[in-house]
C-alpha cells in the first residue's frame, strides 16, 4: 500500500517529530553558505537546492568530538569518559549521495574495535533521504554504482511527486517505519504521478580506474605527479566529503585537568604521516594525491568491500584550483592498464 | 592579436628560446566559468594557456613550493598586481630569488582584461605606487560598510557567528601566497600555542593570529575567501588589518624587494615609543 | 589476535591507567620504564590479549599518546617494560616523569610473532640501537621456553657503546652459554676497553654467518640497516618468508580507523606490526 506525504502537511510532521522528542535536521539556505541544521519549522527547509555544501557527515563525526576528561591531582589521575549527549535526531531532506557516505563509513568506524561515538549517532538518527530530480555537472553518483535516487544508508526514501506537491514515501528499515509512525494519520494513502529523477551522466569507468590502481607498478606511475601538480594540500576536500574519515587526537587543557579531543584530519596534510624523526613517507604533494585515491578506490574497498566515495562532488565543486576526484578518475580511465 | 594571443605568443618564446624552464599561468577549467593553474613546459602545452577576465586567482604561491626554483633556472608566470606584490614580498622575505622570475603581468577591470609592460618585477613599481595612493578611502565594499557601522559588541557577534562555521581545514592558509612556514604555528605541538579543534576558542585563534600573521603582508588577492568552503569573508578581516597598518605606519604591502616587513622593523620614528 | 572485546557502549579510545614502579636510563636520552596496571580488570583484559609483538599507545594527559612496542614478553604480563628515547613532546613528558607517577597505556594492539613456527628451529636475532626492545620481547619469549629452539644466536649493534641498550642484560646473555651472543658498534664508536667486534652490523652478521638451513631471522632496526642486512641475509641464503621484521609509522588511534599509518593497502596497526620481509618487499617501497 503505497502512501504519500504533501508538502502542505510537513509543518506538522515537523512540529509532531519535534513533540516526540525528536530533533528535526535539515538543509538550510543563509545568504552566503549552505548545510545542515536543526530546524523548528519546515519553512525553514530549502528542500529546492542541489545539495548543501556541507554533508551529513559533521552529524555523526563532528570536526570536534570530546572523549575524555582527565583530572589529575598529584599522582592520582581521574578519567571520565564522554559519551556523546544523547539526542534522538530525524535528518528530513538528506541527499542520497549523503546517506550512501554514511552507510560506507559504518564498516570503518566497526572493524574490530566499534567507535561508539560513531554508532550511538547513527542509532539515534533516522535518515530520511529525497531522491534527487536536479543535479549539476559536478554530481558523479552514478560513476560509483550509485543513484539519484539510491536507497543505500538511507531509512526512508521520500520520491518527489510531480508540480512539487510532495513525496511517495518509502520507508526502508525499523527506524525509518517507527518515525513514520508518528505521522502515519499526516500521510495519504495511494500514489501520484512521481517527478522524473535527475539524469546523471557516467563521468569515467570505475571498474577500468581500480584496475589500474590496483596495478603495482603504477604506483610510482608519473602520472600522479603530473594529475596533482596545482594541489595546494588544503582539505576542504577532505571535510566536505560525506566518507572521509581521518582524525588527530588532542590534549587541550593543562598538566592538571583538560579533555581530550577527536578532531578532522586530511592526508593532504604534508605533516599528516610526518614522523618525530623527521622522515616523511609522503613528502609531496603528489604522494598525498596519491594516497587519497589510493585509499577511497583501491585499499577502502579491498577491506570493506565498498568504494570510500558516494559521488557527491563536493571536493571537484569546492576545490579552489579546479581539481577532485572526477577529474583524476576521468584521466586514469584513458591510461593504458 | 588579442590580449590572449599575444601573451600565448610571449609565453612560447620564453620556452622554445630556453629563457624559462616553465611557465605558469590558467587554462580552462571544469565548467566554463572555472580557470586552473597551468603548468607549461612545452611551446605546445601553451596553446591551452587561456588569459581572460576569469584569470583572477594569485598564482605567485606556486612559485615557492615543492622547490620549484631550487635549480635556479628562471620560471614565467602570470600575475596581476596583487601578484606582482606577492612576488616582491616573497623576495623581500627572502623566500625567492627575484631574478628567477619572468613576469607576464595583466590586470582585470570591470570584466575587462589589460596587458601590463613589463618583465621584471621592479617594471611596475611605479603601478604599485599608484596603487598605494588610490587605495580608497571608505570601504566600497557592501558588507565591509555594515561591518563599520557596527560597535565592538556587534563586530563581535558578527565575526563569531561566521567564525562558527570555521572547520579548520586551512584552506585559506594553503591558498595564501603569504602564508608558507613549513611547520604554522598550528602545526607547533611543544608547545600547542592554536588549538586545533574547530570550537570557538580555537576558531578565534587561528582566525585572528593568521590576520596578525598578514598584517602588512597581505595583498588582497581574495585567494583565502575564494577557497575558504564555508564561505567565511576572510578577505575582510585582512583588508582591515591593511588598512589599519597604511594608516599607523605607512605600509603598503609589496611595494619592492626591498621592504621591510612592517611588523619586523623598528624605525626611531615609529608612533609606538617603546618596541614592544 | 585481539578479539573484538569492546561492545558499543565502551569508549573505545580509553586508556588503562598505568603505575611507572621502575626506570632505567639506557643510553643518552634513551630510557626504559616498567609500568604495573592499576585496574585488575584492565590487566585481565591485558593479560588474555597480548602477545609478543603487540605495540601500544603511551599517554601523558596534557600532552598526548605514543606508539612503542611492548619490550616485555608474553610470558611476563605481570608488567609492561617499555623503552624510548626522547625526541618530541609525548616523549619528553613521559622522560619528566617519575617512578609513583601515572601515565597511560593503550592496547595491546596489532599482530604477533608467530613464536610456535619457530619450535625445533635456529633463530638469529639481528638489531641496531633503539630497535632492540621489540627484538628483546621476542628473545625473552624464546629463553622463557629455551627447550623448544635451536641454537640461538643474537647480532646487536650500535653507534657507540653508550647507546647499546639492556646493557645489564647484554651482559646476562654473554654469561649463557645457551646463547651466541656477538656484539658490535660502528667503527669510530668503540671504547678504549671493549673486547667485542668493530663493524656495522650487516658486516658483522656476515661474518657470523649463520647457516639459513632451518632457521628464523627476527631483525628489528632503522630501515637502512633494514635494507642492508636483508642484503646479507640473501647473501647467506635465508628465504624472505624466513625473515622476520617490524614496521613503525606514525600513529594515532592503533585501531586502523584514523586513516594514518598505511604503507599501501597494509594498516601497520592492524595487521602489523610484524610482517616477513616477503610482505615488506611486496608493499610500496614508496610509502615507507
Amino acid at each position: 500500500m503505497t502512501r504519500i506525504l504533501l508538502r502542505d502537511k510537513l509543518d506538522n510532521c515537523v512540529a509532531r517529530w519535534r513533540k516526540a522528542g525528536l530533533t528535526v535536521i535539515g538543509p538550510v539556505k543563509k545568504e552566503t553558505f549552505s548545510s545542515y541544521a536543526a530546524v523548528e519549522n519546515a519553512a525553514e527547509l530549502d528542500l529546492s537546492m542541489i545539495m548543501p555544501d556541507r554533508s551529513i557527515k559533521g552529524l555523526f563525526f563532528p570536526q570536534t568530538e570530546p572523549m575524555l576528561h582527565y583530572t589529575i591531582k598529584k599522582q592520582a589521575l581521574d578519567i571520565k569518559d564522554f559519551t556523546p549527549p544523547p539526542e534522538k535526531r530525524i535528518i528530513f531532506g538528506a541527499r542520497p549521495c549523503d546517506a550512501s557516505g554514511m552507510a560506507i563509513d559504518d564498516p570503518l568506524f566497526g572493524w574490530d574495535y566499534k567507535d561508539n561515538f560513531w554508532f550511538q549517532r547513527r542509532n539515534e538518527t533516522v535518515i530520511v533521504t529525497i531522491a534527487c530530480t536536479k543535479a549539476d555537472d559536478f554530481c558523479m553518483c552514478t560513476s560509483l554504482k550509485l543513484a539519484p535516487d539510491s536507497t543505500k544508508g538511507s531509512d526512508v526514501m521520500l520520491r518527489p511527486l510531480q508540480n512539487n506537491r510532495g513525496w511517495l514515501v518509502e520507508e526502508l528499515t525499523d527506524r525509518g517505519r517507527d518515525a513514520f509512525n508518528e505521522i502515519a494519520d499526516l500521510l495519504q494513502d495511494g500514489s501520484e504521478p512521481e517527478a522524473s529523477i535527475a539524469v546523471v551522466p557516467e563521468k569515467f569507468d570505475l571498474d577500468a580506474c581500480v584496475t589500474w590502481l590496483q596495478k603495482t607498478e603504477n604506483f610510482e606511475s608519473t602520472f600522479w605527479k603530473e594529475i596533482s601538480m596545482r594541489c595546494i594540500g588544503c582539505a576542504s576536500c577532505t571535510f566536505l566529503c560525506p566518507t572521509c574519515h581521518c582524525f588527530d587526537f588532542q590534549d587541550e587543557g593543562d598538566t592538571y585537568s583538560g579533555i581530550r579531543r577527536k578532531n578532522w584530519d586530511s592526508c593532504s596534510f604534508a605533516l599528516f604521516t610526518m614522523h618525530t624523526s623527521g622522515h616523511n613517507p609522503r613528502a609531496t604533494q603528489s604522494a598525498r594525491w596519491r594516497q587519497r585515491i589510493m585509499h577511497k578506490f583501491n585499499y577502502f574497498p579491498g577491506k570493506f568491500n565498498v568504494n570510500s566515495c558516494s559521488g557527491c562532488g563536493r571536493c571537484s565543486r569546492q576545490c579552489p584550483v579546479d581539481m577532485g576526484i572526477t577529474e583524476t578518475l576521468q584521466a586514469i580511465s584513458t591510461l593504458q592498464p | 592579436m588579442t590580449i590572449q594571443e599575444t601573451y600565448k605568443t610571449r609565453a612560447k618564446e620564453l620556452l622554445s628560446s630556453g629563457r624559462v624552464k616553465m611557465v605558469v599561468g590558467y587554462k580552462a577549467g571544469s565548467t566554463p566559468d572555472r580557470r586552473r593553474p597551468h603548468f607549461i613546459r612545452t611551446p605546445e602545452e601553451a596553446d591551452r594557456l587561456i588569459l581572460d577576465s576569469a584569470c583572477i586567482a594569485n598564482l605567485s604561491g606556486y612559485l615557492i613550493t615543492e622547490g620549484l626554483l631550487s635549480d635556479e633556472k628562471s620560471v614565467g608566470i602570470f600575475l596581476k598586481p596583487d601578484g606582482i606584490r606577492s612576488l616582491n614580498i616573497l623576495a623581500a622575505e627572502s623566500q625567492l630569488n627575484i631574478e628567477q622570475i619572468v613576469v607576464l603581468g595583466f590586470d582585470v577591470n570591470n570584466n575587462e582584461i589589460t596587458s601590463l609592460k613589463g618583465e621584471k618585477a621592479e617594471d611596475f613599481s611605479t603601478l604599485i605606487e599608484s596603487l598605494k595612493e588610490h587605495v580608497p578611502q571608505t570601504p566600497g565594499n557592501p558588507l565591509l560598510e555594515r561591518i563599520e557601522a557596527m560597535n565592538d559588541k556587534e563586530r563581535f557577534a558578527f565575526w563569531e557567528a561566521e567564525f562558527s562555521r570555521c572547520i579548520k581545514c586551512y584552506a585559506c592558509r594553503q591558498a595564501c601566497p603569504m602564508c608558507y612556514c613549513r611547520r604554522c604555528i598550528v602545526d607547533c605541538n611543544q608547545p600547542q600555542w592554536v588549538n586545533t579543534s574547530s570550537h570557538t576558542l580555537g576558531n578565534f585563534e587561528w582566525n585572528i593570529v593568521r590576520a596578525f600573521h598578514l598584517s602588512g603582508r597581505c595583498v588582497g588577492c581574495g585567494n583565502c575567501d575564494r577557497a575558504c568552503p564555508v564561505n567565511i569573508p576572510l578577505r575582510l578581516i585582512n583588508a582591515k588589518m591593511a588598512h589599519e597598518v597604511l594608516g599607523a605606519f605607512d605600509h603598503f604591502a609589496g611595494m619592492s624587494q626591498t621592504q621591510e616587513p612592517v611588523l619586523a622593523s623598528f624605525k626611531k620614528d615609529d608612533s609606538e615609543t617603546f618596541i614592544l | 589476535m585481539t578479539e573484538n572485546i569492546q561492545t558499543a557502549q565502551q569508549n573505545i579510545y580509553k586508556p588503562a591507567i598505568m603505575k611507572i614502579v621502575a626506570r632505567h636510563d639506557e643510553a643518552p636520552g634513551v630510557r626504559t620504564m616498567k609500568l604495573e596496571f592499576q585496574n585488575p580488570a584492565e590487566h585481565e583484559l591485558f593479560k588474555q590479549n597480548y602477545r609478543t609483538g603487540m605495540f601500544g599507545l603511551y599517554g601523558v594527559y596534557g600532552e598526548g599518546e605514543s606508539t612503542f612496542c611492548v619490550a616485555s614478553p608474553e610470558t611476563r604480563n605481570e608488567y609492561i617494560e617499555f623503552t624510548f628515547r626522547q625526541s618530541g613532546r609525548v616523549t619528553t613528558a613521559l622522560a619528566n616523569s617519575d617512578i609513583g607517577d601515572l601515565i597511560t597505556f593503550r592496547g595491546p594492539y596489532g599482530n604477533r610473532f608467530p613464536i610456535e613456527k619457530f619450535y625445533g628451529k635456529n633463530l638469529i636475532f639481528v638489531s641496531g640501537g633503539i630497535a632492540l626492545p621489540p627484538t628483546r620481547s621476542v628473545i625473552w619469549s624464546c629463553l622463557d621456553q629455551r627447550e623448544k629452539f635451536g641454537k640461538i644466536t643474537i647480532v646487536y649493534g650500535a653507534r657507540t657503546v653508550a647507546d647499546l641498550v639492556y646493557k645489564h642484560e647484554l651482559e646476562e646473555w654473554e654469561r649463557r652459554d645457551d646463547i651466541d651472543l656477538v656484539l658490535t658498534v660502528d667503527p669510530g664508536g668503540e671504547s678504549p676497553d671493549w673486547k667485542h667486534r668493530v663493524g656495522f652490523v650487516p658486516t658483522v652478521l656476515e661474518q657470523a654467518a649463520p647457516s639459513p638451513d632451518n632457521c628464523i631471522a627476527v631483525i628489528c632496526g632503522p630501515p637502512i640497516m633494514i635494507k642492508f642486512t636483508l642484503i646479507s641475509l640473501k647473501k647467506l641464503g635465508f628465504d624472505e618468508s624466513n625473515v622476520y621484521t617490524t614496521l613503525e609509522n606514525r600513529m594515532k588511534c592503533g585501531v586502523g580507523k584514523c586513516g594514518r599509518c598505511n604503507v599501501g593497502s597494509i594498516y601497520v596497526c592492524k595487521e602489523g606490526p610484524v610482517f616477513t620481509a616477503a610482505e615488506v618487499s611486496k608493499m610500496p617501497q614508496a610509502d615507507l
